[in-house]
């Protein structure tokens, strides 16, 4: 489905830069923590100096784009015009100028060969839009709160990139990407861009094409016609001859090795890309700070790198600092301060700011850490902005060298308590957490249910979080560590506001939190939490439900027809057991509920003995099924429904109305049983299939029973029509009435019909 | 000393205590997994409560997965490298869904009231016809779940009925084991199940079960199920004269025996062929799944997979037959996993999908249910492939050359054992430790398997394999270093 476009976005977009600017690493521009050689470290990797030169460090070096698929994605327009001066055609990239020495004619024409070859390569599926409804303003919305302005410039209502400097301008992407395109990279950008700089953000397909037709507006680009194979041969000599190949391998089996620059050790630190003029060297645009920050870093004599300062480059190279605070660096600028929401701002700035990084190496157990950086584990779903996923490639140490910086020591050690004092210490935890002690669940979901209040964290994620040291440290004092935080402590100075709980003991209320909360799924849920029970709701067709129930045994079926008819078959004896007007039902779903159902609204209940007999005469007593109880738990009479002559079969749904009709054996008679339904009746429709003629018996009533007319009988609250001359009503030995119909089968087909109506 | 202190350090250093008693402490080795079986997570609409209790692949390539809430999905799209997949809503309101099985044409879904046979019939995309398959078996308590396989090469179907409350057998057949042939006769053919947790088959063909810990279950077991074979919980005695075709109930086994003694004295008992170390293996195991990805899910072909819901994490297992009887061993394979695992299934690209929920039972997954999805990432790890027993010791097969220094070390190879007693109670501790001593050992020439020879092989006794001190040719250590071989039977030398 092609999006839905923007009013007049395409004409806003299509100016854009046309100056010359030096490569942009956002990181560097916001409060970092980096001094000038660790710059230039962080540069020399931005820039894959060590792509050509032998002898620098090529750790944690910025992969180039993967082109392999370059053809499919890109128009050559684009590449014609990015690859003759990309500083100029993408404001901030890192891409140098490998032509710059060239003359103005000859740049575009080896520009031209080359985009033709890469417009050659096709080594993978064509892009192709999702199904649905691309809308930009959805693209929008994302791109303002996702924190996709963390890095890129916000825009105003025409458009427009409102910031110019320290951001990677997106004004070039009108016209860069064919259709498609663009919406599939953002959906899985580190397939093309692996390592990380722009970060998978989680989005779905839909939500990746609709920030593409909000950021390329309506995309009218189309493939180009091949190109000569000539000029494709000329662009794949100048690929190489250009050393594009140092830092692009798109072709898997015409892998060329890059040509060497000179060595660092023979570098001339003032020539070359460092030169104000590069000449034949690649141009990279860099400005003089950029220059001597470079310079300073190859200057020095290189040491092994503390474990700080490698978090330090990783946060900034990556930007974590645009969002995170770490110390006394990084953060929200006030700029972007309005960027970033929620949809529980009654929590204050920590429901939409995310988390301070400071000391985060002991607050998290790496394990998890690493779920957050790799896996994309969330536990903040009320924040707006999203955590990225950078890749596992250059982040692989991070969660280690936190683990090795950060140090929160505990001050003693003493042995674990005993066992005996468990029970006491679960109410302890379990009243702490209720409406009647501290009432935490008022702000914070609980082992996935939500707050009656506000839908803070899940506190039930704490244990697998963790680390209990920083946990208890931060519920006596939650603001030392988070500066401006709503939540309030409740063992101020580590004394315990609760005195009635646990003895008002500070370390074993926590302690009994702690414990708690490594139950997992399996702890008791806090008095105050709401329960919602799960409600089956009916729209416009039948539904059919199966679960145990009170009202129609262990094979239950609970049938709701729209308009508010409902009722229940026992399947395991085949009767038509409960009936009710309104909603349909309820499901337990809660703790290890296997489903069980009730009816949402008062139900009659009919007998749940077998229904039909057959036979030339009923039994004088009508078989009652077996009941089991606490004293005598074994079904006594397992055979009972198949002693009987009944086999439940299954049962078949309308195509249109979903309306179940059941099937099931009396005998060696085939029965099919469906119903209809109306305002406040049921009419049921049986056909019969027998093989030989004979006689079966339903029991369709019983209870206190009157006879209206010859075809209309009576309970207090139900009305039932039989068909004409079968009914018998005759007395039960241990109280009320039954109504038997008698229903003489032919050979063959036939039907018979039974009306419920509903008296209340 | 100050009252805060000390809570620090009891929180500090009893943690892996307190843990023990819940789910147990993790392995640690989740970090090193991650380079060669890395862990996807499959989206799952936020409208749509996927709690999988069984898999199935569909003829058109796509995967039924069947959930507690009782509803069948189609899903296409796991296998994309971002998956993002379509569900489509097959069937709904069956009763937990603990087994899936395509055949001639139509779903299989075991359900708690029965094996249903789901069919689309006027190929809209849904099922609009139910058939009752079979509902030989009684259901009375909320707890009576019952497991399902796929189908034997003749077309079989075989159900596994846990017990009521899983402690007693209130309702006919609860605790046995049900063959539903493809005319539709249902059979028992096994009584003795406590509480199962998926039922299926080995490479060879053998049918197997997932048993809990409890009442005669010291630790969870895969059992083989041989047809008039009782699997050791005799609580359902009571019902063999609803199945003439077993015969007479077998003796009940004295409580406080080891089976290895008990199954002499009772023929039809069956020993468990893998018992999985309380904890050190998990706690809850449940479906399992035979790897036959021809290789693209790296070098455990034909091997058991399965998951373990209190844990959430996946174990191994290889299984032989020795002088008749079951056995084998179980490794270690991945911790990590987002939920409790309920099931595992292989998709057509070689992937593994788990899935499950951490309702109503202690889990160590955060997420309330869940699918992931398990490639290999293609890098080779240096794993235990697989212990086989010898005569007089075992073959320890590994999935990539041992580097000689340590290879050739008896001192490398630390077998250990223990049994448990087989009785009432529920659970129980290994006990009757011991200590072969390796006389010797030799590497092949590839070096891809060490030869063992014990001292002494105890029958009856699981032989734990800790081999922490073993490299593989470019020095690294082992991925996971435990093996753990239950031996019922030692083979005669020839």
């Amino acid at each position: 489905m092609h999006p839905r476009t923007l009013p007049s976005l395409a004409l806003l977009l299509s100016g854009g830069f046309c100056f010359a600017a030096p490569p942009v690493v956002p990181g560097l521009h916001g409060k970092h923590p980096l001094d000038e050689t660790q710059t230039g470290r962080l540069l020399i990797g931005e820039l894959r100096c060590a792509a050509c030169h032998e002898g620098m460090d090529a750790s944690n070096m910025k992969e180039a784009p993967d082109l392999s698929n370059a053809g499919a994605r890109l128009t050559r327009e684009y590449m014609e015009k990015f690859i003759a001066d990309p500083a100029a055609t993408h404001h901030g990239t890192t891409m140098p100028n490998v032509l710059a020495a060239e003359t103005p004619e000859k740049r575009a024409a080896i520009a031209g060969d080359i985009a033709a070859y890469l417009t050659s390569l096709k080594d993978g599926p064509a892009p192709a839009f999702p199904e649905g409804e691309i809308d930009p303003y959805d693209g929008k919305e994302l791109f303002h709160s996702a924190g996709c302005v963390a890095c890129h410039s916000p825009r105003d209502e025409a458009t427009r990139e409102v910031l110019k400097n320290g951001v990677v301008s997106l004004s070039h992407l009108p016209g860069k990407h064919l259709p498609a395109a663009l919406g599939e990279f953002l959906h899985a950008p580190l397939a093309i861009r692996p390592s990380g700089r722009m970060p998978d953000m989680k989005l779905s397909k839909m939500e990746a094409h609709s920030l593409a037709a909000y950021l390329e507006g309506e995309n009218k680009t189309k493939p180009a016609p091949p190109a000569e194979a000539a000029r494709i041969d000329a662009g794949r000599k100048a690929f190489q001859a250009h050393n594009c190949t140092a830092c692009h391998q798109p072709e898997k089996d015409a892998n060329t090795p890059p040509l060497a620059a000179k060595p660092l050790a023979k570098l001339d630190l003032t020539g070359g890309c460092l030169s104000e003029k590069p000449g034949k060297a690649p141009d990279f645009q860099l400005s003089a700070a950029q220059r001597d920050a470079i310079r300073e870093n190859l200057g020095i004599k290189r040491d092994e790198i503390a474990a700080n300062d490698r978090i330090n480059i990783h946060l900034t190279r990556l930007n974590c600092i645009a969002c995170h605070v770490r110390d006394d660096f990084g953060g929200v600028s006030p700029k972007l301060d309005d960027f970033f929401h929620s949809t529980e701002e009654s929590l204050g700035n920590d429901s939409r700011i995310p988390p301070p990084l400071t000391l985060t190496g002991a607050k998290l157990r790496p394990e998890w850490m690493r779920k957050v950086l790799y896996d994309g584990a969330v536990v903040r779903p009320y924040m707006k902005t999203r955590m990225p996923q950078y890749g596992e490639k250059g982040l692989s140490d991070l969660a280690d060298l936190f683990a090795e910086t950060d140090k929160l020591e505990p001050l003693v050690e003493l042995a674990p308590p005993e066992r005996e004092s468990q029970p006491q210490m679960r109410d302890g935890a379990h009243d702490l957490l209720g409406d009647q002690g501290l009432n935490c669940i008022a702000c914070h979901n609980y082992n996935g249910k939500e707050s009656p209040g506000m839908k803070g964290i899940d506190l039930m994620t704490t244990y697998e979080r963790l680390q209990p040291t920083w946990f208890y440290q931060y519920m006596i004092a939650p603001a030392k560590f988070r500066p401006g935080i709503i939540m309030p402590s409740y063992w101020p100075q580590g004394k315990a506001v609760r005195t009635d709980i646990l003895d008002g003991d500070t370390d074993r209320q926590l302690r009994a939190l702690w414990d708690n909360f490594s139950l997992g799924r399996s702890a008791r849920d806090p008095s105050g939490l709401r329960s919602e029970p799960s409600k089956l709701v009916v729209a416009d067709k039948t539904v059919t439900y199966r679960g145990r129930s009170g009202v129609a045994g262990y094979r239950g079926i609970a049938v709701g027809h729209p308009g508010g008819m409902n009722f229940a078959f026992n399947a395991e004896y085949g009767s038509l057991t409960a009936i009710w007007k309104g909603e349909y039902v309820r499901v337990n779903w809660q703790g290890q509920g296997a489903g069980d159902f009730a009816p949402l609204s008062p139900h009659i209940q009919l007998s749940q003995d077998v229904a039909f007999l057959n036979g030339a005469e009923p039994p004088s007593v009508w078989p009652a099924h077996p009941v089991v109880t606490k004293e005598a738990p074994v079904n006594p009479d397992p055979l009972y429904p198949r002693n009987h002559g009944y086999a439940f079969l299954g049962y078949s749904l309308d195509t249109k109305t979903s309306i179940p009709t059941f099937r099931y054996r009396c005998g060696e008679t085939l029965i099919e049983d469906t119903t209809k339904a109306a305002e406040k009746s049921l009419e049921r429709t049986f056909t019969f299939t027998a093989p030989a003629a004979e006689t079966l018996w339903l029991r369709a009533l019983t209870g206190d029973i009157k006879a209206v007319s010859e075809t209309v009988f009576q309970t207090a609250d139900l009305r039932i029509t039989v068909p004409l001359k079968s009914a018998t009503l005759r007395p039960i030995a241990s109280g009320g009435m039954e109504l038997l119909l008698k229903i003489t089968l032919p050979k063959g087909k036939s039907n018979a019909a039974l009306g419920y109506e509903l008296l209340r | 000393m100050n009252s805060s202190a000390k809570f620090l350090a009891i929180a500090f250093l009893s943690l892996p205590v307190a843990h023990a008693e819940e789910v147990g402490e993790r392995w640690g080795t989740a970090d090193k997994e991650r380079e060669f079986y890395p862990i996807v997570d499959v989206p799952i609409p936020q409208e749509l409560v996927i709690e999988a209790g069984a898999f199935e692949t569909l003829p058109d390539g796509r995967i039924a997965v069947g959930t507690r809430h009782g509803d069948v999905y189609f899903v296409s799209g796991i296998d994309d490298a971002k998956p993002q997949p379509k569900y489509h809503l097959f069937a709904s309101g069956l009763d937990e869904i603990f087994g899936l099985a395509w055949k001639d044409g139509s779903l299989f879904v075991t359900h708690s009231a029965e094996l249903t046979k789901l069919t689309d019939t006027n190929r809209d995309g849904t099922a609009d016809r139910y058939d009752v398959v079979s509902d030989a078996w009684g259901y009375g308590t909320y707890h009576e779940y019952a497991f399902g396989s796929k189908p034997d090469p003749q077309g079989n179907l075989y159900v596994a009925l846990g017990l009521s409350s899983s402690y007693h057998s209130h309702q006919l057949f609860r605790g046995w084991a049900f063959k539903v042939t493809p005319e539709g006769k249902s059979i028992p053919i096994a009584s003795g199940l406590r509480s199962p947790g998926g039922i299926g088959f080995n490479e060879s063909g053998a049918l197997f079960y997932m048993e809990s810990q409890g009442p005669w279950n010291p630790a969870c077991s895969l059992k083989h199920i041989k047809e008039g074979g009782f699997t050791g919980h005799p609580i359902s005695f009571n019902w063999y004269e609803y199945a003439p075709n077993m015969g007479k109930a077998p003796e009940v086994p004295k409580s406080g025996s080891k089976i290895i003694i008990e199954k002499e004295r009772i023929p039809q008992l069956e020993p468990y062929a893998v018992i999985f170390p309380y904890i050190r293996m998990g706690r809850s195991l449940s479906g399992f799944v035979i790897d036959g990805t021809s290789g693209k899910f790296g070098p455990f072909e034909n091997q058991i997979f399965l998951g373990d819901y209190t844990q959430s994490i996946l174990v191994r297992a290889t299984t032989e037959q020795v002088n008749g009887v079951w056995q084998g061993a179980c490794y270690p394979f991945r911790e990590g996993l987002s939920t409790g695992i309920l099931n595992t299934h292989f998709t057509p690209a070689g992937n593994l999908i788990c899935g499950g929920t951490n309702r109503g039972w202690p889990v160590r997954g955060l997420k309330p249910y869940a699918l992931e999805r398990l490639a290999w990432s293609g890098k080779m790890p240096f794993e235990i492939e697989r212990v086989t027993v010898t005569p007089d010791g075992f073959n320890i097969k590994f999935t990539k050359p041992v580097a000689e220094a340590e290879g050739v070390k008896t001192a490398t190879y630390k077998v250990t054992t223990f049994t448990h007693k087989y009785a009432q109670g529920y659970g129980g501790p290994e006990v009757d430790l011991t200590a072969p001593n390796v006389k010797s050992v030799e590497i092949s020439e590839d070096g891809l398997t060490a030869t063992i020879t014990l001292d002494a092989m105890t029958k009856g006794h699981v032989h734990e394999f800790d081999l922490r001190d073993l490299r593989d040719r470019d020095g690294e250590e082992l991925l996971h270093r435990h093996a753990y071989y239950t031996l019922n039977e030692v083979p005669s030398s020839k």
